[in-house]
């Protein structure tokens, strides 16, 4: 664990994707009026984790290969799912985003807390409390 | 972090666009009764940037209905014709009453995101903090 601190990349990694979809999610919510405007979205974490390196085991054969792409910048592939649009051509629909509000939510607070509660690991381990 | 902003100004700027339609909406209400008055309507629109800020919704021109004005017949009306009618306003109470109604909903969704998006930060702050 302490040769190559994983688990931060992948919080870190996890509290990108989130933010990155908060992004989007108030994007679209904010255009639920706006007419002709399609539903944006990211595809979920898990998903993108997974294509990035193959399985969730960690294949450390070399430096920075491992979360990579999530390191900086965070491409995450944008997606516009297929939704029935309203007459004016507005496909969004306000339940769906603010259930897709309190999945980010969640999220975000998951990778932190595994974030914070690896930091506290570490710490005890320095001989701090 | 700049997500994070991003999303805050994106949710204020369609508050401030619901902030319009519903002062329209007022407008147009409180002139339901004002004799040759047409209904104002506002349109949102997306900006799309290059340089980040994409997303944002503003208010277009103020366009007025051109649907016909409703004819009241009151002959002792000073505006009256010979036969007894005057133009009132093509304003319909129903349709501003669910306009307004629906403009408040967004407003709640947008505030609610927005309060995420603030209490995300926060708590990433919060990291820092011991």
């Amino acid at each position: 664990m302490f040769t190559d601190l994983n688990v931060f990349q992948v919080a870190h990694a996890m509290a990108t994707h989130a933010g990155h979809r908060q992004a989007l999610v108030s994007r679209n919510v904010a255009n639920a009026d706006t007419p002709g405007y399609t539903v944006r979205d990211i595809e979920p974490f898990s998903s993108a984790f997974e294509t990035d390196s193959g399985s969730f085991t960690a294949k450390g054969s070399r430096s920075g290969h491992f979360g990579q792409s999530f390191s900086f910048g965070g491409l995450f592939g944008e997606i516009s799912p297929e939704t029935p649009a309203d007459p004016n051509g507005n496909s969004v629909s306000l339940e769906e985003e603010m259930f897709k509000a309190v999945e980010v939510k969640r999220q975000h607070d998951r990778a932190l807390a595994i974030y914070r509660s690896s930091l506290n690991i570490l710490r005890t381990s320095l001989g701090r409390s | 972090m700049s997500e994070f902003s991003k999303s805050l100004s994106v949710s204020s700027s369609a508050l401030r666009a619901q902030a319009t339609r519903l002062r329209h909406v007022a407008e147009n209400i409180s002139n339901a009764d004002t004799p040759g008055y047409r209904r104002k309507t506002v349109p949102f629109q997306t900006t799309t940037k290059i340089d980040g800020a994409s997303g944002l919704v503003t208010t277009g021109r103020v366009h007025l209905d051109r649907s016909d004005l409703t004819a009241i017949y009151d002959p002792s009306h000073p505006m009256a014709d010979e036969t007894g009618h005057y133009q009132g306003s093509n304003v319909d109470l129903m349709i501003e009453i669910a306009d307004a109604r629906e403009a408040q909903r967004s407003y709640e969704a947008n505030m609610k995101m927005f309060d995420q998006a603030r209490q995300m930060s926060s708590s990433l702050l919060d990291l820092l903090r011991k």
